[in-house]
Parts: structure tokens; sequence; C-alpha cells
């Protein structure tokens, strides 16, 4: 690379369940990625790793770029690993008595969260997971708020001291209390919270003690429950994984300070009070990077799509936007927390194909042969067929050069079994059996896209599609055949995007709170006013929390930029719209004005203008606050125009390419070795060491100055 | 897809990990499952006659070692009768038709009312296991529950020769 000088500036960490990748950029935009196996047991090691392999490429050492970046953002599955292997503190329960079996019931849909549809409808495969807090260190406190937040049985203040030495007897490591209602009214679970200190200072213990409402303070009990659980439980144990990545970056000189990406798509400090919210954090980071390039390209919709080796993701960024759901579920758990909404179905790059051994019918997934690749890997130790098979046995990938050398793949004997599992039983040909595998899994793709994009009201037309993830590039043309995008993009550093996206992402907290308020159309000012203070109240009530956060991180209050916002619906409808508020602070008539004004253009945007229902008035069901500073963000490489034809040196030949019945001749190109403005037609293949971008006959792509192909149906 | 001679037995005993449970109860069923689930019974009982098709999960239809006769047969080796008629006819039978014998199983007032509906208990007679319950008003018929088609299940469902019978 020419300018070997500039300032290595941004690093972006993606830890996956099997690799690591890392992606550093220049102050000129240059960037690259690094991979390394991953590492549970010290996740440090496996980023330095990766980081040596993606500075080798620049022949720059650990030691000398790490001082030099400003910003570095961590995603990972440290949080969820620890959730879904229960390896986390051993927490106590205070919740309302007669309640102490919710937990465990996790409102009965837990038993199927995360099933493909068929074995939801099938009960038998219904199972409960292994609580997070098991029933004997649960207990039920005599105390009752009603609905309207109005304290209908004193708290027994006694038996909450009864309880904590209980608890703390049978080895609680924390203390979790959640009462009913205390969202609305949170007088009787703080002064729980307050006799649960007491208690431990007259025992000397030094455990420490999660109030629902100082955390989550939002309705749906199980959601709230479950989320103050998952803090007790888990964030402690993750911040001392986070801990070890920060003092290894300082070993080598880091001065950055570590943030993690979050599910409400901002990044936190690994000192934040509240971690749970990193428990996924991966996937979200194509979404920020989609958000941060469609800015650069002028785009405002956009269909973000992420194949990996199991799934298939899609989310959509409307008007610069992306849409934020208030209560997921995550490692099968209902919880309630704000996540940037996704879509994803089971299939992917690695799905396992099967034939229905009744219908005879193709059937791709859930399972998948995940980074043991197929059975064209021979020591993958696989016996059934993957999609890569079929994709290395139709040429669509190099055998000699999968994850840049670093596996050889057997192509004859994924033949073989392609064979014998899906051709012969079919009666076809080893090719179009193959190819019947590609298409069919093509078609569930787009057909999940167009109905994601349709079923929202949107017209496809009006959006350009991002195709990313280490397997996205391959499928591109195939799930966006079709559909009729505006454009479609893949960018030449696809593999490492959730890491890219991770690093585009702000530094910036988000509380939200549940509040109830409901407002006629023709309310009087006075109403009007009072529906606005008790916002108000709400907002500040979430500065101080959220200012809190960023002083752990030695900035001023001042230097915090806030963003209050609010969910609102038509009264009595079912769905709410989350909205930046167009008022910094609400007060008057004046001020709820505006913000019912700034709903309804929302919600004639989102539906339609004549779908508008005033007449119903309206109800703000939650108060959103969130603050951000500034940080260092990539910034992307402005390639000079080198004209349409590739150089000579990207050229690397031909493979036999099977589709549509025929084998072609497709021409290989090096990616990294294409200039901006080059033009190339279909069969065409384009290798790099992460991800292959497959452009058959009747397309064509384009690479821009940003270095991302801009890929066209040719007509 | 298919399971180990240990996995089917494991499956059997309810000792399967979970994992390997689920993807069984989500698959189509495996081809060569009821042979090995065969074996893993024949496995576990002391008698030597070959097991032809469980019908409850300590009763089987089997093949007489001596007569090839069908039979239906408990767990601990006691022979019922003929595979074709009615082994509750067969079996010690306990009736709660009191109040006071349905309290014995259920809490006082959740049980049905003994005028509408009885429970009869169909036990092996010789090692007392309880093989079947029936829950009917109280004057109606001893049901005969299950009349399998072997020979269909056995060359037209599972492609296996129909084991040799001598009436």
């Amino acid at each position: 690379m020419e300018t070997q000088q500039s300032n290595v500036q941004v690093m972006g960490i993606d830890a996956g369940g099997t690799m690591t990748d890392t992606f550093f950029v220049r102050a000129d935009g240059r960037f690259v990625v690094g991979k390394a196996q991953s590492n549970p047991g010290d996740e440090s090691l496996a980023i330095y790793n990766s980081s040596v392999d993606a500075l080798e490429h620049w022949d720059r050492k650990v030691d000398d770029v790490y001082p030099e970046l400003a910003t570095c953002v961590y995603s990972g599955t440290a949080m969820l690993n620890r959730i879904l292997m229960r390896k986390g503190l051993d927490v106590g329960l205070i919740c309302n008595k007669g309640f102490e079996q919710i937990h465990s019931m996790g409102r009965a849909l837990q038993s199927y969260l995360g099933y493909a549809l068929e074995d939801r409808i099938h009960l038998n495969t219904h199972r409960y997971d292994e609580p997070l807090v098991p029933v004997s260190r649960t207990r039920g406190v005599t105390e009752r708020t009603d609905v309207q937040g109005k304290i209908v049985i004193p708290l027994r203040e006694d038996e909450v001291r009864a309880m904590t030495r209980e608890l703390v007897e049978a080895g609680s490591q924390a203390i979790v209390i959640c009462l009913l209602q205390s969202h609305k009214n949170e007088a009787s679970e703080q002064r729980a919270r307050d006799l649960v200190r007491d208690e431990l200072k007259k025992l000397k213990s030094d455990i420490p003690v999660f109030a629902s409402v100082d955390y989550y303070p939002s309705r749906k009990e199980s959601h709230r429950m479950n989320t103050t659980i998952l803090e007790a439980y888990g964030a402690e144990p993750s911040r001392q994984t986070l801990k070890k990545v920060s003092d290894r970056f300082k070993k080598h000189g880091a001065k950055f300070d570590l943030r993690v990406m979050a599910t409400h798509g901002g990044t936190i400090s690994w000192k934040a009070k509240e971690l749970a919210r990193t428990i996924v954090s991966g996937p979200i980071g194509g979404v920020i990077g989609s958000k941060l390039l469609g800015e650069y390209l002028g785009d405002e919709n956009i269909a973000c799509s992420d194949i990996g080796g199991t799934s298939f993701d899609v989310a959509l960024i409307t008007k610069g936007n992306f849409a934020i759901k208030s209560d997921p579920d995550m490692a099968r758990l209902v919880l309630s927390l704000p996540l940037v909404a996704m879509d994803s179905v089971g299939a992917g790059a690695g799905s396992f194909v099967r034939l229905d051994p009744y219908s005879k019918s193709i059937k791709l997934g859930p399972d998948s042969a995940g980074y043991r690749v197929g059975t064209c890997w021979p020591e993958s130790g696989l016996d059934t067929v993957s999609v890569s098979d079929c994709h290395v046995v139709l040429g669509y990938l190099n055998p000699q050069n999968f994850l840049g050398g670093a596996i050889k793949l057997d192509v004859q004997r994924a033949r073989d079994h392609i064979k014998a599992q899906i051709a012969d039983p079919l009666g076809l040909s080893v090719e179009d059996a193959a190819a019947g595998v590609i298409e069919l899994l093509d078609l569930t793709l787009s057909e999940y896209l167009r109905a994601n994009i349709s079923a929202k009201g949107y017209n496809p037309a009006e959006f350009t599609c991002f195709s990313y993830g280490g397997a996205g590039p391959v499928h591109t043309y195939g799930y966006t055949e079709g559909v009729g995008f505006k454009d479609v993009v893949v960018p030449a550093w696809a593999a490492g995007f959730s890491a890219f996206g991770c690093a585009c992402a702000d530094f910036e907290y988000r509380y939200d709170k549940s509040v109830d308020l409901g407002v006629a159309q023709f309310a009087s000012d006075e109403q009007k006013a009072a529906a606005c203070s008790t916002l108000q109240e709400a907002w500040e009530e979430l500065a101080v929390k959220v200012i809190d956060e960023f002083v752990i991180n030695g900035y001023k209050p001042e230097d915090v930029l806030l963003i209050p916002g609010y969910k609102m619906q038509y009264m009595g409808q079912l769905n709410d719209l989350e909205i930046v508020s167009p008022v910094s602070s609400a007060a008057t008539a004046d001020d709820w004005q505006q913000i019912i004004e700034s709903f309804e253009n929302t919600y004639g945007r989102v539906y339609a203008n004549s779908a508008r229902s005033p007449e119903l008035g309206f109800s703000v069901t939650g108060a959103i606050l969130r603050g951000m500073v500034v940080t260092q963000k990539p910034v992307l490489p402005e390639d000079p125009d080198a004209g349409p034809k590739p150089p000579k040196e990207a050229y690397l030949g031909t493979r036999p390419f099977y589709r549509h019945k025929k084998w072609v001749e497709a021409a290989l190109w090096k990616m990294e070795s294409l200039k901006a403005g080059n033009h190339i037609v279909g069969p065409a293949i384009i290798e790099s060491d992460a991800t292959t971008f497959v452009v058959p006959d009747g397309f064509e792509t384009m690479i821009d100055k940003h270095r991302l192909f801009h890929l066209k149906e040719v007509k | 897809m298919s399971y180990t001679n240990e996995q089917v037995s494991h499956l059997v005993e309810g000792s399967l990990d979970w994992e390997t449970t689920f993807r069984m109860l989500s698959m189509p069923k495996d081809n060569s499952r009821f042979e090995q689930y065969l074996a893993a019974l024949q496995a576990k009982v002391s008698f030597k006659d070959r097991i032809v098709l469980p019908l409850a999960p300590h009763m089987y239809i089997v093949q007489s070692a001596k007569t090839k006769q069908w039979l239906i047969k408990c767990d601990c080796g006691h022979e019922f009768c003929d595979y074709k008629e009615n082994w509750k006819l067969h079996a010690s039978i306990y009736v709660r038709d009191t109040e006071e014998a349905m309290t014995e199983v259920y809490p006082k007032l959740m049980a049905p009312d003994t005028q509408w509906q009885v429970y009869r208990e169909y036990y092996c007679p010789t090692c007392g296991t309880l093989h079947d319950v029936e829950a009917p008003t109280p004057w109606y018929p001893v049901i005969h529950d299950f009349e399998p088609d072997i020979e269909a299940f056995y060359e037209e469902w599972v492609h296996l020769p129909v084991p040799e019978r001598v009436d």
C-alpha cells in the first residue's frame, strides 16, 4: 500500500463463536481485516492474534499500532455464552408472594423460543431451560401495588429482612428485587432494596443488590424480572472478561478506552452499569455500518442483509433510521431491552441439506455445519451434505483458497455425498441436484427479503440492498434477482463488515422508562401541559442515569449531547412508534402540539396519511433518553477512478462454473487488485481471502471509489 | 440420519441427552429405528421369546420361542393371552367406584363423581405392574383399545419381513 505512514485510527472487533475478526481503519480510509480462531478461555488472546493477522497486511506491529488508535469497539458473544452455558453468579431473588415460580415459567413461551416453526407447533419438543435463579433461592414477600400504582398491601418489612438473611445463608452472590408494577410506583421496591442493603450491612456482607426500577423500569413483569436477573447474573463476570481485554490492550500501549456494542445500536463503556444489553452485539454492527454507508451514498432506505453460516438476518433502515424493538427475546429469555430490530431465518451458507424421506423434497437446515463447512472438508467428520458442498461442486468456491487457503476442500468427496444423498434418490445429475439446492436457498432468502419489505408497507424499488457477512457475496445475485432493488451493494470488506459497523457506532447510552399518558385530541391546555410535565419528569430521571454513565468514563456532564425521545400511539391502538422528540424539554401545550405533530408525521410515513386517527387521542407509552459524546469514526477510502478496464494483475484465469443447466468458464479476479471504476461482466468470480463475490452471466458489477461493488442485472 | 444402538437404548431408558432427543423429535424418523428399538427392548427382558411389537411400556406382543404363537406378554414373563384377544380380560382389575377410593389418588372434591365416571386399573397378576387405566362411565364395557395390523406395519411401513406365526 502506497501511503504507509498514515495513522491507524479505528479498530472494530467481532468476537464470534468460531472466528474473531478485527478491522483496522487508517486515517486515509484504507482498512485491513484480520481473522483468528476464537478462544473462549481468553478472548483477549484471540483478539491479539487476529490483530497481528490484520496488521501483517500493512507490515505493522501491534505494539506500534495500538498506541495510535483513537477508538476501539468490541462486540462479541462473551455475555451470551455465559448465559447459554449458565455460568453466572448464584443470584437470590425477592419477588411478590405467590409469584415465586414466575421466573421458571418464563411466560410458557420460553419453552419454544428460538425454535423453527415445525418445532414450535409440536408440543413434545418444548422444553424449559434451567432457570437463572432456582426456586430454592427465590423468596416471595407480602406486598401488592395495583396496576394504577396504588399500594394495596404495604410491604412487610420484617419479611424482607428475614429473606435477606435466608438468601445470604443459601449462598447468594447477588440479590435481585423485582416487585409487581414497580415501573408504575417504585416506592415498595425501593423500600425493599434499602432494607436488603441495611440487612446486608448488619451481616457485614457486600454482595450487590439490583432493584428492577433502578435498571429497567418498564412494563411486562417477566421481561423486567429476567433483565434485572440477567444483569446480576452475567454482567459482573462479563465485566471481568472485558477488563482482561482492556488490560491486554493497555499492556501493548493502548490509550483508548474500550467500548462495547450494545443492543440499542450505540456503544457503551465496559465500565457501564448496565452490561446486560451487550448480550447481542455482532449482528447489530452490520446495521450500524449500513447506516453509515447509506449516509455516504445518500441512500435513506436500506435493506441490510447478512448471511452467515447458520442464518440470514434482515434489517431495514428507513429515512436513515433503524427500528428499535423494546421487548425482544434473546438466549431463550424474554427481555426488556431496546434492540435494533432484525428478522432472521434459519438458512445460511452452512445449512445442512437433506431429502425428506416421504415427500422427497429438499429440506434446508435448521441445523448447520457451522465452522465444519461440509463434507467437502475431509477433517470435518461430517457426512451430511451442506450448502457449501453444493457451492464447491458447482465452482462457486475455490477449493484451494477457502479462508485464504487455511483449509483445503475435497471436491470429489462432496460430489460423492451429494450423489448418494440427493442426486441419486431424485434421479438427477450431481450438478443439477446441487444447483437445485442453491436455487432453493436463493428463493427462500429472496422471498424472505421481499416479504420483510412489502409486509411493512414498503416498495423494494425505493431500497438499496447491502449484502455482507462472510457468505453474503456468494448469494447476493441469487437473493436479489428479480426483487427490484434500486441498487445492490457489496462492500469489499463484507467479511469484516460487522466489526466495521461496530467501529462506526456512536458512544451512546440509552435509557428507557415506561410511562402511561393518555390525552384526548382536543384536551385543554392544562391537560396538555400536565402530560408534558410527566414526560419531562421521566426525561430528567433518565438524564441523571445517562450522565452518570459518562461521568464514570471521565466525561463532564456538559460534554454529553442529550437526545430525548418518546414512544407514542393513537389511544387504543396496539403498536407504538418511537419518535425523536422535536422539543428538547416539554412544558407547555405548545410543546405537546409539536410532540403529537412529529408523531403524526412519522405515522403517516410509516403507514399512510389517510390511516392517521387523531380523533382517538394520543398515548405516550415510554420515555427514552439517549446521550452521546463525539468519537472518532472510520472514514471510507476515496480512490481515483481508474477506468472500466480492470488491471492485468487482477486477472487470475478462469474456472468452470455451473448455472442454469450448463457449465461456463467464469473469469476469476483478485478483489484486492481491482481498482475504482473497474467494470466486470459475468460470468465472473471475484475472490479475496475472506469472501467470494459471484457475478454470474446476466449480471455485471462496478467498483466505486469507496471500494463498494454495485451489482446490476443486465437487461 | 441414523443413531447408534447405544443412543437408542438411552432413548428407551429416558437417559438420552436433550440435544440428541431434540434432533430425533424434529427430524423425519430414521429408517433403522424400529429394529434398533426392538433390539434395545429385547436386551432388557429376560425371556427368550422374540418381541414383535411393543404394546405399552412394560407389555409386548411376542413370538413364543417354543410354539411360534404370538402372545401378549408382560416384562416379568407373565403371558396374558393370544395377541388377537383383549389382554385386559386376563388382567387383575381394580375399579375405583367410591369416593373413598378416589380420594386415594386425588384430593377430596377434585375427583370425578363415581356415579358418572369410574377408574378401572389393569394389573399384571404376577408382578403387579399397572399396565393401563380406563376412565369410562360405570356401565361401559372393557375397552379393546389396540388391534394392530402387524403384517401391514412390517411389510409396508418399516419394510421388514413379518416374523413367523403359528396360530
